[in-house]
C-alpha cells in the first residue's frame, strides 16, 4: 500500500509492512507480542480485536491519542472491550443479497417484493422450477461461515445467547430445507465467500449471499445485477454483522515509538486517506464524512444504509465470548446442512457446547 | 511371441501411468482454461478454447518465488548432507555407545508434527532475528529430512563391506579418511537419495514456509499458489499455472537422477 | 549400549544390512565392542546432529508439553504466568465429543492409506521390475504426484472432487451414477482425503519397493523356477520374504508420516464437515489455530497424544518386527 509508506514518510518514518491471512495473523501476533516484538502498527479483523484487547497486547485509546468519536457507534462497537476502546475501523462491510437481472426476470420475479424469507423462498423454489439455481452462499466451518449465517439467524430474532431458540432453530431450518430443495448448491458446505462468489459470477444463480468488497467484481461478472438487504423471518430488514478492519497500536515496552505510530495511524485514518484507502478495498466508510463522499458513488448507498443497519459479532456484551458461541453456531450449521443432525439437535448441541465453553463468566 | 508380450506390458504401463498422472492432467488442463469456463458443468476435457492468462500471470509474479524455493532446496540439501552422512557413518560403522538411543530419538523426532515444530521455531527464531530469512527456513525445512537421511545412510553405510574399510585401517586411515575417501564415495547413491528426498520436502513444505516465512522479503513457490488461492478472486488458471512451473524444475531433477534413486536404497555400491 | 534401547534401535540398522539382500554385510551383528579412542571418534561424527536435535527438536518438544500441562489464556499466553494445571488439557480433550471420531479418522486414515499405498507400490514395483520397453520413462513418470507441492495437490483433488462443477462427478454422470458429495457429505470426506493420500504416497512405496526388488538377485529366482515354483509360489515364498526389511523401512516411514498428515486434509475438508474426516493432527491445528479463540493447552495436548500414539505404533511395530527376526 502507498499509503502506508507516505503516512510513513509524514511521520518521519519508513514502514515495513507484514501481511497474513486472519487466523495466522491472531497467532502470529499472539506470539510475537509472547516475545516482546510486537508491531508498531497492527490492522487486523473487528472480531480479532476484543480477543488482542483481552490478552493485553493491544494499547488502549486513553493511553494513546487516537481518536475514535467520529465513527459510528456499531461500528466502533467491536473494539471496545470492558468501557475501553481499542484502535479505530479504517472502514466497514456487511452482508446483502446480489441478484442477477436476468435470471430474476426471466423466472417472473420482482426482487422488490422480496421482504420475508417466506418471500425469498418463494422467490428461490420459481427460479429453480425455472432451471437455473436459487442462491449461492458460504456455510463453511470458519468464522466465514458464522458470518455469513448471522443476518438469517438475527433476522430471526435469536440471539447469541441462546443458540436452541425457537427462532434459532427456525434459521438453521431455513437454510437445511434449502439445501434440501435443492436451493442451495451442496459445495456451499464447504465454499469460502470467495468461491461462492465465484459461483454466482457464472451467471447460473439467481442470488448470493455476499459482501461489500464483491461490488467492483461484481460490475466485471458480465450480467446485470442488483443489490437487495437480507430480509428478516418475519418481514423487514435483517441485521447483518459488520465485517472490516481495525486500526490498532499494539502496547510496546519502549513508550518513545508511540509519537511515532499515532501520526502514522491519524494519517491512515484522516477523512481524505480513509475514503482513498475505503474505495480501493471495497469498504464503506466508518465516519459521517467518509460516508457522505462516498454517497455520490450511486452503487453505495444501499451499502451505506446497510452498515447503519449492521451490528458487531462480538457487541450484545459477548466480547471474548463471542468467538467461543461462533464456533459452535458455525459447527451447528455443518452438522444441519450435512444431514448429521437435525437443525434443532444441531442447535441443542451447539447450546449446551458453547454454555460449556463459556461457563458462566 | 516375447516381443508381442514386451508391448502388451508397455501398453497396460502407459495405461496405468495415464491413470495416475490423470490429476496432473487436471491441472495442466484447468491452467489453460478461461476462467469463465473453470465452472462449466460438464467440464471440458480438453483446453479448448485455452487461454495464456494464467502463465502470462506466472511470468510476471511468480519468477522470485521459484527463485527462493530453488536456493532454499539447495540449502536444505546442503545443511542435511551436513548432519545426516557423519551420523549415519558413526551409527553404521563406529558402534557409538548409545547410538541406538540416538537413532530410537531420531525415529521418533520424524513423529513431531510439523505445526508444533513451527511454534517452536518460531520463538527460537524471533530471539536469534532469524524470522522470515532465508536461513531460518532452510534450518526449518531441513528438520523434515534429517531424521530420515540418518536413517538412510546407516542402512547404505552398514552394507559396505567390512573389507573395504579394512583395507583402509591396513592403510593407515584415520576415522575421518575412511569417512572421507572410502564411504562418502562409495555412498554416493545414498547422498543423491537424501539429497532428493531433502530438496523435495523442502520444495513443498507450506506450513514452516507461512508461519515462519509469511512476512519475509522472499517467499518460497508455495506461498505464491497459496496468495493466489486466498486472494479475493480466485483465479484458477493462475493458481494452476503457478503449480505447472512449480513442478518443472523438480521434475527435471528426477527424471536426470533416476537411476540414482533407484540404485541408491539398494546400496549397490560395492558392484561399481 | 544397554539392551533394552538396543532392541528398538537395531531395526534401522538391520535393515540396511537387509536391504542389500544381495551382498550381506558379512558380520555387521557380531563385531565386537570398539576401544574408547573410537567412542570418542563416533560421538564426535554424533556431535553435530546431537545439538541439532536438541535445539531443533527437543525445545519445541517441551514447549508443547509444557503448553499442555498449563492452563493458558491468551491473556497468560502472552504475558506468561499460566497456572500449572496438571493433566486437565487432556481431561478437556478426552470428553470432547470430538475425541472418540478424531480418534477412530486417525486410525482409519492411517492404516487404510498405508495399506492401499504398499500393495498398490508393491504391484507397481514388480510390474516395473520386468524391464519392457518405456519402463524406465514411465517409472519415472509415477514419481511426478509425489514433486507436487503438497498444497498443490490437494487443491487439484478438491477441485476434481467438487461436488457441482469436479471432473469426477461429470464421469460418473456420463457412465450413469449419480453425483457424489466427494468432500461436503459426512460419510464421502474422510473416502476422499483417504484417495488424494494414498495418491500422493504411492511413488514412495513405489521406489522402495523397486529398489528392493532390484536387489534380489536373478539367480535366485532361476533356482526357485528349477524347483517348480510358479509365480504366486515365487512371490510368497521367494520374493516377499526376501523384501522383509525394505517392507519394514517402507511401513515405518508410511506410518510416521501418515500420522501427522495434515496439509492435505485440512486444505481439503479443514477436518470437515461438521468434524467427518477430522484427525488429532486437523483437531490440533483447530484448537490452536483454527478459531479465533486459540485454545492452545488444549491444542498442545492434542497433538502430545498424537505423539504417544506414534510411539504406540512404533513399539507395536518394533515388536512384530523382534519376532520375524526370531523366528
Amino acid at each position: 500500500m502507498n499509503l502506508l509508506n507516505s503516512c510513513g514518510a509524514s511521520a518521519g518514518a519508513k514502514i515495513k509492512r507484514t501481511g497474513y491471512d486472519t487466523t495466522a495473523l491472531l497467532s502470529q501476533t499472539l506470539l510475537s507480542a509472547q516475545q516482546g516484538n510486537s508491531p508498531d502498527v497492527l490492522i487486523v479483523d473487528n472480531p480479532v480485536v476484543s480477543t488482542l484487547a483481552d490478552a493485553g497486547v493491544l494499547a488502549s485509546n486513553d493511553q494513546d491519542s487516537i481518536d475514535a468519536s467520529a465513527v459510528a457507534p456499531n461500528l466502533l462497537a467491536a473494539g471496545v472491550l470492558n468501557g475501553k476502546t481499542y484502535g479505530i475501523p479504517i472502514g466497514a462491510n456487511t452482508l446483502a443479497l446480489y441478484y442477477n437481472k436476468t435470471i430474476l426476470s426471466a423466472a417472473g420475479v420482482d426482487p422488490s417484493t422480496i421482504k420475508s424469507w417466506a418471500d425469498l423462498t418463494a422467490a428461490l423454489a420459481k427460479v429453480k422450477a425455472a432451471g437455473k439455481g436459487g442462491i449461492t452462499l458460504s456455510a463453511i466451518g470458519t468464522e466465514e461461515g458464522s458470518f455469513q449465517f448471522l443476518p438469517w439467524f438475527w433476522g430471526s430474532g435469536a440471539n447469541l445467547t441462546n443458540l436452541a431458540s425457537t427462532q434459532g432453530v427456525a434459521a438453521l431450518q431455513l437454510w437445511t430445507s434449502w439445501m434440501k430443495a435443492g436451493y442451495v448448491p451442496n459445495a456451499a458446505i464447504q465454499d469460502t465467500q470467495t468461491t461462492s462468489w465465484a459461483e454466482f459470477a457464472t451467471g447460473k444463480y439467481a442470488f448470493a449471499e455476499n459482501g461489500t468488497w464483491q461490488l467492483a467484481n461484481a460490475e466485471k461478472a458480465g450480467f446485470a445485477y442488483g443489490i437487495i438487504p437480507i430480509p428478516s423471518m418475519a418481514g423487514g430488514v435483517a441485521p447483518a454483522p459488520t465485517g472490516g478492519e481495525f486500526v490498532t497500536i499494539p502496547l510496546q515496552k519502549d513508550t518513545s515509538r508511540y509519537p511515532t505510530t499515532e501520526k502514522i495511524v491519524s494519517c491512515l485514518t484522516s477523512a481524505d486517506n480513509a475514503f482513498n484507502t475505503d474505495t480501493t478495498l471495497g469498504y464503506i466508510g466508518v465516519t459521517a464524512a467518509v460516508q457522505q463522499k462516498q454517497a455520490t458513488n450511486p452503487q453505495l448507498p444501499v451499502w451505506i444504509s446497510a452498515v447503519a443497519a449492521a451490528k458487531g459479532r462480538t457487541s450484545d456484551n459477548l466480547g471474548t465470548n463471542y468467538p467461543k458461541i461462533s464456533q459452535q453456531l458455525w459447527t451447528a450449521v455443518q452438522n444441519a446442512l450435512t444431514g448429521a443432525k437435525s437443525p434443532t439437535a444441531a442447535m441443542s448441541t451447539a447450546q449446551s457446547a458453547a454454555a460449556a465453553a463459556t461457563g458462566g463468566k | 511371441m516375447s516381443q508381442r508380450k514386451t508391448w502388451l506390458k508397455t501398453g497396460i504401463g502407459l495405461v496405468l501411468t495415464g491413470l495416475m498422472l490423470f490429476p496432473v492432467y487436471w491441472m495442466v488442463n484447468v491452467s489453460f482454461t478461461r476462467d469463465r469456463d473453470i465452472r462449466k458443468s460438464p467440464p471440458n476435457w480438453f483446453p479448448v478454447p485455452g487461454t495464456l492468462e494464467g502463465y502470462r500471470a506466472v511470468l510476471h509474479q511468480q519468477e522470485p518465488y521459484i527463485a527462493t524455493s530453488v536456493v532454499v532446496g539447495f540449502g536444505t540439501v546442503a545443511l542435511t548432507l551436513l548432519l545426516a552422512a557423519p551420523a549415519g557413518y558413526s551409527l553404521a560403522r563406529l558402534r557409538p555407545r548409545g547410538g541406538g538411543a540416538l537413532s530410537f530419538v531420531l525415529l521418533i523426532a520424524q513423529m513431531i508434527p510439523g505445526i508444533i515444530m513451527a511454534m517452536g521455531f518460531y520463538a527460537i527464531f524471533l530471539n536469534l532475528r532469524v524470522l522470515n530469512t532465508l536461513p531460518g527456513l532452510i534450518v526449518a525445512d531441513s528438520t523434515l529430512a534429517v531424521p530420515f537421511g540418518v536413517l538412510i545412510f546407516t542402512a547404505f553405510m552398514s552394507g559396505i563391506p567390512e573389507s573395504l574399510l579394512q583395507a583402509a585401517r591396513i592403510d593407515g586411515a584415520g576415522y575421518l579418511r575412511s569417512f572421507w575417501s572410502i564411504v562418502l564415495p562409495v555412498s554416493r547413491n545414498s547422498i543423491v537419495t537424501v539429497s532428493l528426498f531433502a530438496f523435495l520436502w523442502a520444495w513443498s513444505d507450506f506450513i514452516f514456509a507461512n508461519t515462519l516465512d509469511g512476512g519475509g522479503r522472499h517467499l518460497p513457490i508455495t506461498l505464491g499458489i497459496y496468495h493466489y488461492i486466498g486472494n479475493n478472486n480466485q483465479q484458477w488458471s493462475a493458481i494452476m499455472a503457478t503449480a505447472v512451473v512449480a513442478s518443472i524444475p523438480a521434475t527435471v531433477l528426477i527424471v536426470v537422477a533416476q537411476r540414482y534413486v533407484a540404485a541408491g536404497v539398494t546400496a549397490g555400491a560395492v558392484k561399481d | 549400549m544397554s539392551d533394552t534401547t538396543g532392541i528398538q534401535a537395531h531395526p534401522s540398522q538391520r535393515d540396511g544390512g537387509g536391504a542389500a539382500a544381495a551382498v550381506p554385510p558379512p558380520s555387521a551383528r557380531d563385531r565386537s565392542r570398539k576401544p574408547a579412542a573410537s567412542q570418542l571418534a563416533a560421538w564426535a561424527f554424533l556431535a553435530p546432529v546431537t545439538i541439532y536435535l536438541l535445539l531443533f527438536y527437543a525445545y519445541p518438544l517441551y514447549r508443547s508439553l509444557d503448553l499442555s500441562l498449563r492452563n493458558y489464556t491468551v491473556r497468560s499466553f502472552v504475558h506468561g504466568h499460566a497456572p500449572f494445571s496438571g493433566l486437565k488439557n487432556y481431561r478437556i480433550d478426552i470428553r470432547d465429543p470430538t475425541f472418540t471420531p478424531a480418534l477412530l479418522h486417525t486410525l482409519i486414515f492411517t492404516l487404510v492409506s498405508i495399506a492401499f499405498q504398499f500393495v498398490i507400490g508393491l504391484g507397481l514395483a514388480m510390474f516395473f521390475v520386468q524391464h519392457f520397453k518405456l519402463s524406465a520413462t514411465l517409472r519415472a513418470l509415477f514419481l511426478v504426484p509425489w514433486l507436487l507441492p503438497l498444497i498443490v495437490s490437494a487443491s487439484t483433488w478438491s477441485w476434481m472432487l467438487n461436488s457441482d462443477s469436479g471432473v469426477v462427478n461429470s464421469a460418473l454422470h456420463r457412465f450413469g451414477f449419480a453425483p457424489v458429495n466427494w468432500l461436503t457429505a459426512p460419510k464421502w470426506a474422510l473416502v476422499s482425503v483417504i484417495i488424494a493420500n494414498i495418491w500422493i504416497g504411492i511413488p514412495f512405496n513405489l521406489v522402495l519397493m523397486y529398489s528392493g526388488l532390484q536387489a534380489i538377485s536373478p539367480d535366485i529366482y532361476e533356482a526357485a523356477a528349477l524347483d517348480g515354483a510358479n509365480g504366486w509360489q515365487r512371490f510368497w515364498r521367494v520374493t516377499f520374504p526376501l523384501l522383509r526389511p525394505v517392507t519394514a523401512v517402507t511401513l515405518l516411514l508410511g506410518l510416521v508420516y501418515t500420522l501427522k498428515v495434515f496439509d492435505i486434509i485440512w486444505i481439503m475438508t479443514r477436518g470437515g464437515p461438521a468434524g467427518a474426516s477430522t484427525t488429532f493432527a486437523t483437531w490440533s491445528y483447530q484448537l490452536s489455530f483454527g478459531n479465533l479463540l486459540p485454545a492452545f493447552g488444549p491444542g498442545a495436548a492434542v497433538a502430545n497424544m498424537l505423539i504417544v500414539m506414534t510411539l504406540i505404533f512404533g513399539f507395536v511395530y518394533f515388536r512384530i518386527q523382534r519376532k520375524q527376526l526370531e523366528s
